[in-house]
């Protein structure tokens, strides 16, 4: 096919703007996905997605489009994620497109993430389609969003296409501007073979699949292709498109998205953002690649039993395949052994991560409690990071401790000015400056300290605005502040995988809400069991878990006995699914639940 | 010796038993099959105990109740084969037989007494006509003060009432009441049982459609006052769920928790004997077939290994009030992981949930209560390697 009838885009918007569901139209509109095998949400195939309802990673499709013209189109589409924590996700994806659809509900309006990554895709120099979308709703607005768009996009409100993924409205509108709008693939007349490594995956059959856009050349079976990065080499054994499953063609041209098998097995061996070449004639200049991601939250990851040490390493390194913002290296713990030091973006992203651990790789692990990376300083040193409280040097030799902050775009209706005032101060942050977005919103720029927003902040914020609030954020610098670090105490016996850093003017009641949080989530034992919080040995607070009351079969006779061991046994099995900490047996997603609301 | 008679006219809310509806054919080849399984058994030493359960063995006519009482009987020890009770085995203690109150007549009763019963157990359940609907049990109230008047009468040496708390929609007072009506009738032994909501019940079906809800501080509440109001009239609570009068206590049950051995006959009656554990097959016809084929406890099979035993010793042992000889369990079986379980029991002792007196482990009132969780601590710490 003449490359000049391919298009390469993605849909990026806000999360819940409907950008999966509009890209199920696109895939029944292209008959792309049979009629008889669609299912709502077609491409968010993971269980988790489909079962939370958003879109974890990007997802590739090609389609074919007869267009009006009368040619037709290779459209190669990329479903992106809206929430924040997977923002690297859509960055990358834009890596490997001309255009991108920007999806705005026209019942939300502009939101902190449709500005976001509409800016990632003008940085990137893509060509944007605006679509107002499920305009089906009663309460879409069209005539402020038309106005947002060019207010705070600076996108000229004709571009505008006006759709329904739901209902089924728009669709040949927008692939008609893919096609005319956006420019066909860059660089493909390079003299060179060369494609970008945007996401890759291990299975357990063929090894490491890469995804990649090739953008001049050729790759197919037989051939040998090296990572430019590194100048391994690896023999090709096939290469294929999604649609959205897998499916194998004889080669991948210039402009094409696919997939290529070789004989890499180790899963560290690739890297995303890497571009391959062909050995014979190979390129010499790479293509822009990503920039590195630093992860802004760490935990620790464990096996609950400990001979799954190495099992949990394999499966660390597959998702760390799979997910390049996802970092993680050994460490041991007191309380929990041997396990790893894990870095995520946010909560959403390490919560996430656990759930594919246990799901996709069946090792059972247990977390610490999250934390941020602290800069400290002790006399006569220079400044260490510490992304672990237990790490965290005697305070008595310490000069300072500074810790991230954030620098967050809040969009906000005008009402709610006043709480979200408030909430910024109660999470120790400062409004640098407020922009009026049109009549009935605002956005503030404000700077706020990232482990104080990592928790409930965006709940908050969510509830004080009705759902019409949101915000984005990047890392801003670090400052100096009081901070502390808190033990958690079982018993007696701190227990280093609950310690965390805090401010010490919220250890009290971080101390109080964390100890009675645990002392809800941990099921009622056998035996008495006190959680107390501490600061350099004072006890701040404490509570009690639930003793428990009752647990005994009334009828248990001759003919009972074998049932009943079942039973016993069982219960010993849900027990062992539990870390015991001393005495006290705790629930491996104890902070997982901690965190959430 | 257990023996279970598979037939109920309907079926409990609660029931977990296998039962099935007593047809002519049905009960011909219940006997027949008894009297083939009795025969496949090796009877190695004399009987003890008969314990008749169900199902409802007093749903049998009484000329069955005298064919299956002459068939348990050939095998108690004594070679005679006329009845009627001048055969009994001088070694046989106690012969249990459940009793429903609807099914309770003169001639059944004096068929009991004919083949050598002892001891009557009648399920009562409740003196509250409205819970009793509630369980889909089939009798009145007025059945049973008949039935218990009847079994008096007839003279035998214990009477136990099985009795039920923590019922959809029992107040505690109600509770309270049937505790009194129960006592006042003075029965030798008395079995309270909090309602367990067992799988492939109806109310199992309720409770899982959200109809019937779980309360278990209630439960635990109305464990406490039963064992305080039964201990006040004289009942001393031996079990968990068993209280009697001094020199009731159900030996035939005593000498399961104790790990003893004993044979069971029928479908779904389980045996632990001459180093094996296991059940029948909870179908009457197939159990049939295999007993015809000369196939028992064929279910859920296991070897007793000291290991099983000693476990189990400690695990069911400790549902009794009286708890378990340490030293003695120690003696018999040295091999096992004693340091996780002398670890696990001082545990217990520290947070006041077992007592240990002289090599004697018993479970306090509140350790009683978990009597299940102290259990599968037992296994869990059976489970680590013996240390060297
Ligand atoms: N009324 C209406 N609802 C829509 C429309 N498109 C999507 N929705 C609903 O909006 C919700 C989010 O849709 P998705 O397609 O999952 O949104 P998304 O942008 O892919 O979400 P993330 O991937 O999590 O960012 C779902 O409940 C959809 O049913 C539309 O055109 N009209
Ligand atoms: S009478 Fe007994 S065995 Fe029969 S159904 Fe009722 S509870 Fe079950
Ligand atoms: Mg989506």
């Amino acid at each position: 096919m003449d490359v000049s009838l391919t298009r390469n885009f993605c849909i990026i918007a806000h999360v819940d703007h409907g950008k999966t569901t509009l890209s199920d139209r696109l895939l029944e509109h292209t008959n792309t996905v049979q009629q008889r095998v669609m299912t709502d949400q077609h491409l968010d195939s993971m269980d988790l997605e489909k079962e939370r309802g958003i879109t974890i990673k990007s997802h590739p499709v090609t389609m074919t489009y007869p267009a009006k013209d009368g040619r037709l189109y290779k459209l190669n589409l990329a479903d992106t994620p809206g929430h924040v924590d997977f923002s690297y996700e859509v960055s990358r994806s834009l890596a490997a497109c001309e255009g991108a659809v920007l999806l705005i509900d026209a019942a939300q309006g502009v939101e902190a993430q449709t500005v976001a990554n509409a800016h990632l895709a003008t940085a990137q120099n893509l060509k944007i389609i605006p679509v107002i979308n499920k305009i089906d709703l009663p309460s879409a607005n069209l005539e402020l969003c038309m106005k947002q768009l060019e207010d705070i996009l600076m996108i000229p409100a004709e571009e505008a296409i006006l759709a329904s993924g739901k209902a089924g409205i728009g669709i040949v509108d927008i692939l008609e501007a893919v096609v005319k709008r956006i420019p066909p693939p860059r660089w493909s007349e390079h003299p060179h073979t060369r494609a970008l490594v945007f996401d890759s995956l291990y299975d357990s059959y063929r090894g490491v699949i890469t995804y990649a856009r090739v953008f001049s050349g050729a790759i197919k079976a037989g051939d040998q292709i090296v990572l430019m990065s590194t100048n391994q080499k690896a023999d090709v054994k096939e290469v294929g498109i999604f649609t959205p499953k897998m499916q194998k063609v004889d080669v991948l041209s210039a402009g094409d998205v696919g997939y290529v098998v070789s004989n890499i097995k180790d899963t560290s061996e690739i890297k995303t953002g890497d571009t391959l070449t062909l050995s014979r004639n190979p390129a010499t200049v790479m293509l822009p690649g990503y920039k590195e991601v630093r992860p802004m939250v760490f935990c620790g990851l464990y096996p609950l039993e400990s001979n799954d040490y190495e099992k949990l390493k394999a499966a660390l390194g597959r998702l760390r395949l799979n997910d390049a913002a996802f970092l993680y290296q050994s460490e041991s713990s007191v309380a929990l052994g041997f396990g790893f030091r894990c870095g995520f973006l946010g909560l959403l992203h390490m919560e996430i991560i656990q759930e594919r651990i246990r799901r996709e790789h069946d090792v059972e692990i247990i977390s610490t409690y999250p934390s941020v990376v602290y800069r400290v300083k002790q006399h006569g040193h220079e400044e260490i990071e510490v992304d672990n409280p237990v790490n965290l040097p005697d305070p008595g030799t310490i000069d300072y401790i500074s810790e991230p902050t954030i620098k967050a775009a809040i969009h906000i209706p005008n009402e709610a000015m006043g709480d979200i005032l408030s909430l910024v101060m109660e999470k120790r942050g400062t409004v640098e400056h407020t922009d009026t977005l049109d009549t009935t919103r605002v956005m503030l720029t404000c700077v706020m300290p990232l482990n104080e927003i990592l928790v409930d902040f965006n709940d908050r914020l969510k509830s004080i605005t009705h759902g019409y609030g949101s915000m984005d954020y990047e890392l801003g610098a670090y400052q100096p502040s009081d901070l502390v670090k808190m033990d958690i105490l079982i018993n007696a016996d701190p227990v280093d995988a609950f310690a965390s850093i805090v401010h010490r003017d919220k250890a009290e009641g971080k101390g109080r809400a964390l100890c009675e949080k645990l002392a809800e989530i941990i099921p009622p034992q056998m035996f008495k069991v006190a959680i107390q919080a501490a600061i350099g040995g004072k006890i701040i607070a404490r509570d009690n878990v639930k003793e428990m009351r009752k647990d005994v079969t009334s009828k248990c006779y001759g003919g009972d006995i074998s049932r009943k061991r079942k039973l016993l046994d069982k219960q010993k099995e849900g027990k062992k699914k539990m870390k015991q900490i001393g005495k006290v047996s705790i629930p491996p997603d104890a902070f997982i639940q901690v965190l959430k609301n | 010796m257990y023996v279970h008679v598979p037939f109920c006219a309907s079926t409990c809310d609660f029931c977990a038993f296998y039962q099935t509806s007593p047809t002519a054919d049905g009960v011909e080849g219940f006997l027949s099959g008894i009297e083939e399984e009795a025969n496949l058994v090796e009877w190695p030493r004399p009987v003890t105990t008969v314990f008749w359960g169900g199902g409802t063995p007093g749903l049998l006519a009484p000329t069955d109740i005298i064919r299956l009482g002459a068939i348990i009987q050939r095998r108690l020890g004594s070679v005679s084969a006329t009845p009627p009770s001048e055969f009994r085995s001088p070694q046989l203690l106690e012969w249990t037989v459940e009793l429903a109150p609807a099914s309770v007549t003169d001639a059944r009763l004096a068929a009991l007494k004919e083949i050598g019963v002892t001891r009557i157990s009648m399920g009562v359940q409740s003196f509250q006509p409205a819970l009793l609907d509630a369980l889909g049990r089939q009798h009145t109230l007025d059945q049973v003060m008949r039935a218990y008047g009847r079994i008096r009468t007839a003279g035998f040496a214990s009477v136990n009432l099985d009795l039920m708390f923590a019922l959809p929609g029992q107040t505690e007072a109600e509770w309270n009441a049937d505790i009194d009506a129960a006592v006042a009738l003075a029965p030798d032994h008395l079995s309270a049982y909090c309602l367990t909501f067992e799988e492939d019940t109806k109310l199992w079906v309720k409770l899982s459609a959200g109809r019937v809800k779980l309360d278990v501080e209630n439960e635990a509440q109305l464990y406490e006052t039963t064992w305080a109001r039964l201990a006040g009239a004289g009942y001393a609570q031996y079990e968990v769920s068993n209280f009697a009068r001094p020199g009731h206590a159900c030996r035939h049950n005593l000498a399961t928790w104790h790990m003893h051995e004993w044979v069971g006959l029928g479908p779904s009656a389980a045996s632990q004997q001459g180093g094996l554990r296991g059940a029948n097959i909870a179908d009457l016809v197939e159990w049939r077939a295999r007993v015809a084929r000369g196939a028992r406890m064929t279910e859920d099979r296991v070897a007793l290994t000291p290991a099983l035993l000693l476990e189990d010793s400690l695990i069911f042992g400790l549902r009794m009030n009286a708890g378990v000889d340490l030293n003695a369990l120690r003696h018999r079986y040295p091999d096992a992981p004693w340091s996780t379980v002398d670890a696990l029991v001082q545990r217990l002792a520290e947070d006041g949930l077992a007592l240990l007196e002289t090599g004697r482990l018993r479970l306090s009132d509140r350790g009683r209560l978990l009597a299940d969780a102290v259990g599968a601590e037992i296994m869990e710490s059976m489970d680590e390697p013996v240390s060297a």
